[in-house]
């Protein structure tokens, strides 16, 4: 649905974008994540036909967006960093002015905003002010004005940013029902939220791409450094020295000793899931598990590593 | 174009900006018409004229927020994704703009009106008057909207504008001066005696000078003389500077961050 070919944008001497190239695909919600300043933001302007680039391609439905921008532009609806929201209009007005921008026909234009303000449940505050509205009804405006004209795809920049964390839930659930009918790029540098609503992810660094995964290859490649947490009853020494042992650990440290109950941390480098061996190994040593947890690896985690070594 | 234009219109009217240039308009247009009045010697062609040194007020206050207003607020944004041409945003401010001169103008039909009913003189130089006020409203519009194109301040905008309107308000004086200067210069060079050929080419930097003014051109309006070349200096300059706006804004899409 979105090809992008060896996307380079420079500002002067800055490399802003240097050489990105990944592919959306029909119905797919990609998360495109990226530390502040990795070019995430200079790429979806791109593809809405924003910004020009200095050299690639970037193709909407097989149109080239500067060769035939009316059309890519028609099928793209773009939330930006900053909603671009006229702050002297009511919401309706508003939003038919963007009807008028993106030549909705006037016959359709009741039905669609009336369905528009249902679905990101603005209809009770359709005839106040912008001016007036919270920034998490602002947000909304801007979604809403994204979705104006029916596009396939929704480029939506951080959607969540400065939300308060009930209009975030609000938002994401939102986002994931938008993703029942479009093809959504979302960026963020929140990982739980790319978790939350993404198939996949493109991490992006210093302008170029970092990775393109599932979410779960993702974590499952690049990661294999994982920690357990485990609570027992019995001798601290005895059970630290045990575990040491196991394949595939390479630390162990006291997080909780309370006279019988102590609490360890094992840091593992292993691909293998080594928790059964820690079961039996307690059993032999007799000391009964209280509590065993994986932490498993988190995205922040993998986030950090990608972004580190690039 | 007519959603931009139908947008900047009424945009004119929920801010202040409407209300202030309307209220200016009818107090200064009303003032001049009152005193003539009063003097019993109306001449509209005199009250346009008055009201035309008032463009230095009145256009920067109007265009200053077109696209420094959408800069600030991101709405600009708007303007590249979605599938309008720039050059019909460009057209649809500009156009909101002349509307509101137009608005404004009403007034001043409403003083013809009354002369007319009063038995006074509203002749051919009259409206000959009033095309060249939409002319040179035009022309001023298109400046205003350039420089608010280009400074992504608004107050700056507004400064900028009203120092070329200045400019060209004072064209004549300017090329008169320097042409003084000039001439006196080269007296003391010459160790006092003048030097024909040197002034002949003082006075044809002048003339280059004062070509460019547009209140020249049009000064024979208001006697009822019409001429198609001031009309088409002032429809192609325009045309110059709402250009120039369109490239500008073309030229954010590369030099943007």
């Amino acid at each position: 649905m979105i090809e992008i070919n060896n996307l380079v944008k420079h500002y002067g001497d800055t490399k802003a974008v240097n050489g990105i190239s990944f592919n959306v695909n029909k119905g797919e919600v990609l998360g495109f994540l990226g530390p502040n300043g990795a070019g995430k933001s200079t790429t979806m302007n791109i593809i809405a036909g924003y910004l020009s680039f200095t050299s690639g391609s970037v193709k909407v439905n097989g149109h080239d967006v500067l060769e035939e921008p009316e059309l890519t532009k028609k099928s793209i609806g773009y939330l930006p960093e900053l909603p671009p929201l006229y702050l002297d209009m009511t919401v309706i007005e508003y939003l038919t002015f963007i009807c008028d921008l993106k030549k909705v026909p006037k016959a359709d234009r009741k039905e669609q905003l009336a369905r528009i303000l249902a679905m990101v449940k603005i209809s009770n505050v359709s005839d106040r002010l912008i001016a007036n509205l919270s920034k998490g009804y602002k947000q909304r405006v801007g979604i809403a004005q994204a979705l104006v004209g029916d596009p396939e795809i929704l480029i939506l920049d951080e959607p969540t940013v400065g939300l308060d964390p009930n209009q975030i839930i609000e938002i994401r659930k939102l986002i994931k029902s938008l993703a029942k009918n479009h093809t959504i790029i979302i960026s963020s540098h929140i990982l739980t939220e790319v978790q939350s609503v993404c198939d996949r992810v493109v991490i992006i660094n210093k302008g170029k791409v970092a990775a393109v995964s599932n979410l779960k290859d993702l974590s499952a490649n690049v990661f294999k450094n994982y920690k357990i947490l485990i609570t027992f009853k019995g001798n601290l020494k005895a059970v630290s020295d045990g575990l040491m042992n196991i394949p595939g650990v390479t630390n162990v440290e006291v997080k909780n000793s309370d006279g019988d109950i102590s609490e360890l941390e094992i840091s593992v480098d292993s691909e293998n899931d080594i928790r059964s061996q820690v079961f039996y190994e307690m059993v032999r040593l007799n000391c009964p598990i209280l509590e065993l947890k994986s932490l498993g690896s988190s995205l922040e985690d993998v986030f950090i590593s990608i972004t580190k070594n690039s | 174009m007519f959603a931009v234009f139908k947008r900047e219109f009424q945009s004119f009217f929920r801010n202040p900006t409407g209300y202030v240039a309307l209220a200016l308009f009818s107090v200064l247009s009303g003032f001049t018409f009152v005193m003539q009045l009063s003097s019993a010697e109306v001449n509209i062609s005199s009250e346009i004229s008055t009201l035309r040194s008032f463009f230095l007020i009145l256009i920067p206050i109007i265009t200053m927020g077109f696209f420094a207003e959408d800069k600030k607020r991101g709405t600009e944004i708007l303007y590249y994704t979605s599938p309008v041409s720039l050059w019909g945003v460009v057209i649809g401010k500009f156009l909101a703009a002349l509307s509101l001169f137009g608005v404004m103008f009403i007034n001043v039909f409403i003083h013809m009106f009354i002369t007319g009913f009063l038995g006074g003189v509203v002749d051919i130089g009259s409206w000959g008057s009033v095309i060249v006020y939409f002319f040179l409203a035009a022309l001023f519009i298109s400046i205003g909207i350039l420089a608010s194109s280009i400074v992504n301040d608004q107050l700056l905008a507004a400064c900028f504008t009203f120092v070329i309107i200045l400019l060209i308000q004072l064209t004549n004086t300017i090329s008169s001066l320097a042409t003084a200067a000039l001439v006196s210069l080269l007296a003391v060079s010459n160790n006092g005696a003048s030097n024909d050929k040197l002034l002949n080419i003082c006075t044809k930097i002048s003339d280059a000078i004062c070509w460019f003014d547009p209140f020249s051109k049009t000064t024979n309006f208001r006697s009822g003389i019409f001429s198609l070349t001031a009309l088409i200096f002032c429809l192609s300059a325009t045309f110059v500077f709402l250009f120039l706006t369109y490239r500008n804004l073309e030229k954010k899409r590369w030099t943007q961050k």
